[in-house]
C-alpha cells in the first residue's frame, strides 16, 4: 500500500515540476485517493475521485457563497425560499451588476453558466439534463420543439407582473418564455471601402464584393436570406424553393471572406459588408468611434431576421420561485434599461427602452427604418434535414 | 586533421539544430507573446492594437468568476493527470508484458477516445451519466477527461516500452526484489521519459479541453476553457489574457525556481564533500 | 526412471499452473483498470451510439427508439464521401508536415542531457496550456489587414497594399502544426532517446556515414515512437474542426463540423452516431493497413 503510494508521489513529483502554485498542493492531497481506490476496481475510483471533486469545488463555492451572505446580510430572506439559482446563457449578455443586486434582494447565489451555442443547450435538454439548471436561454426558433417534446415548464405569469412590459406583437409561444433581448440579422457595410451601395439581400451576389463580405453562419440563418431573395418564403419547406436558395448561396459563398468574426473584420479592414446582428453592428461602431464609416444598409423591400433570445424554466428546475422572481426582476423597466446601457441590444421591453438612456436610444445601429419589415424563424420540422443536406453541399464544394 | 573535420562538422550540425530548434521555439511562443501583449490592450475586445493600459489587470481581480474558473481547470488537469498516468503506466506494461483474454479488444478500444469526436462520446457519456442519475460536476468532468487522457498516455508509454526485453526486470526479481519493488526500482527509470511525456500529454489535454468539459459541467461551474470559448462569440475580453500572462510568468517563475534552488543544493553538496 | 519421469511431469505441470497464477495477479492488477475503464466509459457508450444510429430522428429532434436503417441510408450521399476525402486529405497533410517538422526537432532534444531535454520539452509544452482557441486568434492578430505583418511590409516597401493572411489555406496548415506539434515531438521524443548511443558509434566506426546510419539505424530503432506519432496527429486532426473555422473562416466543413452540427444545431443524433460509427470504421482500417503495409509484426503497438 505504502509503496503504491510513493509510486504515486514520484509520479506526483513530475508534476509539480510543471504544476505551479496550488497545484502542487493538490497533487500532494488527491495522491492518496487513486492509491485507496486503486485496489478496487477502476470504475470505485472515479466515485472516490467524485466526491473528492466535489470537496474542493464546494469549498471554493463556499467561500464565494459566505460573500454573498455578508453582502445580503441585513435583508431580510423570504422563509423558505431557495437560496439558490442555477442560470444557463450566453456570456457577456447581463450586467454583473444586475445579478448582485438580485443576489442581494433576494439574499440568494446565483450560478451563472455559459453556453457557446444555442445548439448547447438544446442538447442538454434532449439529453435530459434540464433539471441541472432553474432557467435556460434559449431562442424563438426552438421554442415550439422545446414546447411539444414537453422539455420546458409553462410559467405561472400572476408571479411576474412585470412582464406586461414586454410587447406582445413578438412574443411567441408566451405561456412558455420570456424573452429577454433581441436581435436583427441586417446588413452593415463600411460606405467608404464598400465598391457598392446595398439596398437589398441580391446586391450581396455581385461579384465586385468577392472577398468582401463576412457573415453569420448556420443552415437556418443563411437559407432564409436566400429564400427572400427569390421572393420565397423565408421558412419554406419545399424541397425546390431549398435547393434554389442553395443555387444562391452558392453564389454569396463566392463573396464571403469568413463566417463570424463580423466585428472583428469589419473593424480591422478584413471585411466591407457584414450580415450579423445588430448588437454586434454596434460594438462594431463603437469601436471605430469618431471615424466610423459603418452604415446599416437602407434595405426597400427585404424583410430581416429579428430572432428573440428568452429565457425557459426546464422541466424539472429546482428553484422554480426564484427563477421567477428572477424573470420578474428583469422585467422591470429600470433594471432593464441600466442592463441596456451595459449590453446595447435590441430589447422587447418597451418601457425599458423608453427609460433607457439618449445614447442607447441613439445608437446608430439600430437607427433604421424597416424595423417592422422583420420574419421570424420557424420550426421547419423535418425540412430541417433538406435544410442540413443543402447547407452541408454549400460548404463541402467540390 | 580528419578528426578535426569531424568535428567541424559536428559543430557545424549542432549550431543548425541549434537555429533549428529556436525557430520552432518561436513559432511555438509567437501567439503566446502575442496574447500577452493584448493583456495591454486599451479596446473593450481585442480586434488589433489600440494603446498600452493596465487597467485589465485591476479588471481581471474582480473578475472572480475568471479565476475560479482557472482554479477549477487546474485541479481537474492535475486529478486528470495523476489518475491517467498511474492507470496508464501500469496499463502499457501490463498491456504489454502479459497475453489475456481480451487484450486485443481492450487495445483497440483504446483507439476509440482518439478516433472519435470529442462531441460524440461527450453526449454518450451524457446521457449515461443522467440516466444513471449522476449529479453532473467535477467527477463527471474528470472522468470525461481521464477516458481520452488515458489512450494518449497510454500511446505514448507504449512507444517508450516496445522492444525492451525484461532481462533486467528478471534479472532483479531473481536477485530476490519483488514485483512492486522491481517496478519502482527497474521498470519505472528505464519508462520514466515516457511516462513523463504521458504527463505532460494528459495535463495538456485536459487543461485545455473544452467539448468534454463544455457537456459534462454542472450548473456551478465550468472550466476556464470552456468560459472562453463562451467569450468567443462575442469577442474575448483582455482580461483573460491577463489572466494567461499572469500564469505563463508564474510558471516561468517557478521553473527559474526551481533552478536556482536545485543549483543551490548542489553547491552546498558539493562543499560538504570538499569539506 | 518412469516414476521419475512422472514426477517430472508434474512438477512441471505445477509449475506452469504457479506460472499462470504467479502471472495472473499482476496481470489484473496492472491491466485490470484500464481494461475497465475501457469498458465503463468507452465500450458502453460507444454500444449505445451504435445503437442510436440504427434508430430514428423523432421531429423534435430527439431520438425515437424504432429500428431504422435510414441514418446508413444518408450516407450513402456523395456529399460525406466528399468530406471523408477532404478531412483524410488535411490530415495526412498535416501528419507528415509535423513528422518532418517534428523529428528533427525531437532529435535535437533527444540528444540533450537528461536534464536538459527536461526542461526543453517542459518549453515545447507551456504554449499548451494557454487556450488554444486563443492562440488561433494571436494568428489572426498577428497577420490581419492592419496587423503587425502586414505593417512591416508595407513599411520595408515590399508591398504597396495588404496582403490577405487571414483566412486562407496558409494560416489553417501553420495553425494545425502549431497546434499538434507536440503530440508529434513527445512520443518521438521518448523513442529517440532510449537509442543507445552505442548503435551510433558502432555504425560509424564500421564506416557507416551519417545518412546511412540514419537510415540503416535511427529510423528503423524510433520506429515505435514514429508510429506513436502518427497515431496521436493523424487520428485526433480527422476530426478537428477549430483550426479551419477560426483561421480558414469556416468556409470549409470536415467531418467533425458535420457531426458536430448533428447532435449541435440540426439535432440529428442518429446521422451524428452513424457518421461517427463511419469514422471509427474507415480509421481502424487504416489503422490495419498501415500496420499490415509497414509490417509492423504485432497490430498492438498501440
Amino acid at each position: 500500500m505504502k509503496k503504491i503510494l510513493a509510486l504515486l508521489l514520484t509520479m506526483g513529483l513530475t508534476l509539480s515540476l510543471t504544476a505551479c502554485g496550488g497545484g502542487t498542493k493538490d497533487s500532494g492531497n488527491d495522491a492518496k485517493e487513486p492509491a485507496a481506490g486503486g485496489e478496487e476496481a477502476g470504475g470505485e475510483e472515479a466515485g472516490g475521485e467524485e466526491t473528492g471533486g466535489e470537496e474542493a469545488g464546494g469549498e471554493e463555492a463556499g467561500g464565494e457563497e459566505t460573500g454573498g451572505e455578508e453582502a445580503g446580510g441585513e435583508e431580510t430572506g423570504g422563509g423558505e425560499a431557495s437560496s439558490e439559482l442555477n442560470i444557463y446563457m450566453w456570456q457577456q449578455y447581463i450586467s454583473d451588476e444586475l445579478i448582485a443586486n438580485f443576489e442581494k434582494e433576494n439574499n440568494c447565489k446565483v450560478n451563472l453558466s455559459y453556453m457557446s451555442d444555442n445548439a448547447d443547450a438544446i442538447t442538454k435538454l434532449t439529453a435530459g439534463g434540464g433539471d441541472e439548471y432553474d432557467l435556460i436561454m434559449t431562442c424563438d426558433a426552438y421554442m415550439e420543439s422545446l414546447v411539444a417534446g414537453g422539455y420546458v415548464e409553462k410559467i405561472n405569469f400572476d408571479n411576474i407582473p412585470n412582464a406586461s412590459n414586454i410587447n406582445e406583437s413578438y412574443w411567441t409561444a408566451k405561456e412558455y418564455c420570456v424573452p429577454y433581448l433581441m436581435n436583427y440579422i441586417y446588413v452593415v457595410y463600411d460606405k467608404e471601402k464598400c465598391p457598392i451601395e446595398i439596398t437589398s439581400y441580391n446586391d450581396l451576389i455581385k461579384p465586385e464584393l468577392k472577398g468582401q463580405i463576412s457573415t453569420i453562419d448556420g443552415a437556418r440563418n443563411l437559407f432564409p436570406i436566400a429564400l427572400i431573395a427569390l421572393g420565397y418564403d423565408p421558412n419554406s419547406t419545399e424541397e425546390s424553393e431549398i435547393a434554389e436558395a442553395y443555387e444562391w448561396l452558392v453564389k454569396f459563398n463566392e463573396n464571403v471572406v469568413a463566417y463570424g468574426n463580423a466585428e472583428q473584420n469589419l473593424t480591422n479592414g478584413t471585411a466591407s459588408v457584414a450580415l450579423t446582428f445588430d448588437g454586434n453592428a454596434s460594438w462594431a461602431m463603437a469601436e471605430m468611434g469618431e471615424d466610423n464609416t459603418l452604415a446599416v444598409a437602407d434595405f426597400k423591400d427585404d424583410a430581416v431576421q429579428l430572432g428573440f433570445d428568452l429565457y425557459v424554466i426546464p422541466v424539472g428546475a429546482k428553484h422554480t420561485d426564484l427563477a421567477e422572481k428572477f424573470l420578474n426582476y428583469i422585467c422591470d423597466p429600470q433594471v432593464m434599461a441600466s442592463n441596456l446601457e451595459e449590453y446595447p441590444y435590441s430589447c422587447p421591453n418597451e418601457a425599458a427602452v423608453e427609460a433607457a438612456s439618449d445614447t442607447y436610444k441613439n445608437d446608430p445601429a439600430r437607427n433604421f427604418s424597416y424595423k417592422e419589415n422583420v420574419f421570424f424563424q420557424e420550426d421547419v420540422g423535418e425540412a430541417l434535414t433538406i435544410y442540413n443536406d443543402y447547407y452541408q453541399k454549400l460548404k463541402v464544394g467540390e | 586533421m580528419a578528426v578535426s573535420k569531424v568535428q567541424k562538422k559536428k559543430k557545424a550540425f549542432s549550431i543548425l539544430g541549434s537555429v533549428y530548434a529556436v525557430i520552432i521555439y518561436a513559432i511555438l511562443y509567437i501567439p503566446v507573446a502575442v496574447m500577452m501583449l493584448f493583456s495591454f490592450n486599451d479596446q473593450r475586445y481585442n480586434y488589433y492594437w489600440n494603446g498600452f493600459t493596465t487597467k485589465w489587470y485591476g479588471k481581471l481581480f474582480e473578475n472572480s468568476a475568471l479565476i475560479g474558473s482557472l482554479w477549477y481547470s487546474l485541479i481537474i488537469a492535475v486529478l486528470a493527470t495523476l489518475i491517467s498516468v498511474f492507470i496508464g503506466t501500469i496499463g502499457a506494461l501490463g498491456l504489454k508484458r502479459f497475453e489475456f483474454k481480451g487484450r486485443k479488444f481492450i487495445n483497440n478500444m483504446l483507439y476509440i477516445p482518439i478516433i472519435v469526436p470529442e462531441i460524440v462520446l461527450a453526449v454518450a457519456l451524457l446521457i449515461i451519466f443522467l440516466n444513471i442519475g449522476t449529479a453532473l460536476g467535477m467527477g463527471t468532468i474528470l472522468i470525461g477527461h481521464c477516458t481520452f487522457c488515458i489512450p494518449y498516455a497510454i500511446v505514448t508509454i507504449k512507444g517508450r516500452i516496445s522492444g525492451d526485453d525484461n532481462s533486467l526486470e528478471e534479472a532483479s526479481m531473481d536477485l530476490g526484489a519483488n514485483r512492486i519493488q522491481t517496478f519502482i526500482r527497474v521498470t519505472l527509470p528505464s519508462i520514466m521519459p515516457g511516462v513523463m511525456s504521458a504527463a505532460f500529454l494528459s495535463f495538456t489535454l485536459s487543461i485545455d479541453d473544452v467539448v468534454m468539459s463544455n457537456m459534462l459541467a454542472g450548473a456551478k461551474q465550468s472550466t476556464l476553457p470552456v468560459l472562453i470559448l463562451s467569450m468567443n462569440k462575442a469577442g474575448v475580453t483582455p482580461d483573460v489574457n491577463a489572466l494567461t500572462t499572469i500564469m505563463i510568468l508564474v510558471i516561468v517563475a517557478a521553473m527559474i525556481l526551481n533552478n536556482v534552488i536545485k543549483a543551490a543544493l548542489k553547491k552546498r553538496q558539493n562543499k560538504e564533500v570538499a569539506i | 526412471m518412469s516414476k521419475k519421469l512422472d514426477d517430472n511431469s508434474d512438477l512441471k505441470q505445477i509449475g506452469k499452473k504457479r506460472d499462470v497464477k504467479r502471472k495472473t495477479l499482476p496481470a489484473l492488477a496492472m491491466a485490470g483498470p484500464v481494461s475497465l475503464w475501457m469498458i465503463l466509459f468507452v465500450t458502453i457508450p460507444m454500444l449505445f451510439i451504435i445503437y442510436i444510429s440504427f434508430m430514428s430522428r423523432g421531429v423534435f429532434g430527439d431520438v425515437v427508439y424504432k429500428f431504422s436503417g435510414e441514418s446508413y441510408r444518408t450516407l450513402m450521399d456523395a456529399t460525406y464521401f466528399k468530406v471523408i476525402l477532404k478531412s483524410l486529405r488535411v490530415a495526412v497533410f498535416t501528419t507528415v508536415l509535423c513528422l518532418l517538422v517534428g523529428y528533427p526537432f525531437a532529435y535535437y532534444i533527444a540528444r540533450k542531457p537528461k536534464e536538459t531535454a527536461a526542461k526543453l520539452i517542459m518549453l515545447i509544452m507551456i504554449p499548451f496550456w494557454t487556450n488554444s482557441l486563443m492562440r488561433l486568434n494571436s494568428w489572426l492578430l498577428v497577420f490581419q489587414t492592419n496587423g503587425p505583418v502586414n505593417s512591416f511590409l508595407q513599411w520595408t516597401g515590399m508591398t504597396d497594399g495588404p496582403i490577405t493572411f487571414v483566412y486562407t489555406d496558409g494560416l489553417v496548415v501553420l495553425g494545425m502544426i502549431t497546434n499538434m506539434l507536440p503530440f508529434a515531438v513527445l512520443p518521438m521524443y521518448s523513442s529517440i532517446e532510449k537509442l543507445n548511443k552505442s548503435f551510433l558509434e558502432a555504425s560509424a566506426d564500421l564506416g557507416a556515414n551519417g545518412a546511412t546510419t540514419f537510415r540503416k539505424i535511427t529510423l528503423p530503432l524510433t520506429f515505435p515512437g514514429i508510429f506513436s506519432s502518427i497515431i496521436l496527429v493523424f487520428i485526433p486532426t480527422l476530426g478537428i474542426y477549430t483550426v479551419s473555422d477560426m483561421l480558414g473562416g469556416g468556409k470549409v466543413l470536415y467531418i467533425g463540423n458535420i457531426i458536430k452540427n448533428q447532435f449541435g444545431a440540426i439535432r440529428n443524433w442518429p446521422l451524428g452516431a452513424a457518421l461517427s460509427v463511419l469514422l471509427i470504421v474507415i480509421t481502424m482500417l487504416l489503422i490495419f493497413l498501415y500496420t499490415r503495409f509497414a509490417s509492423i509484426e504485432d497490430m498492438e503497438v498501440v
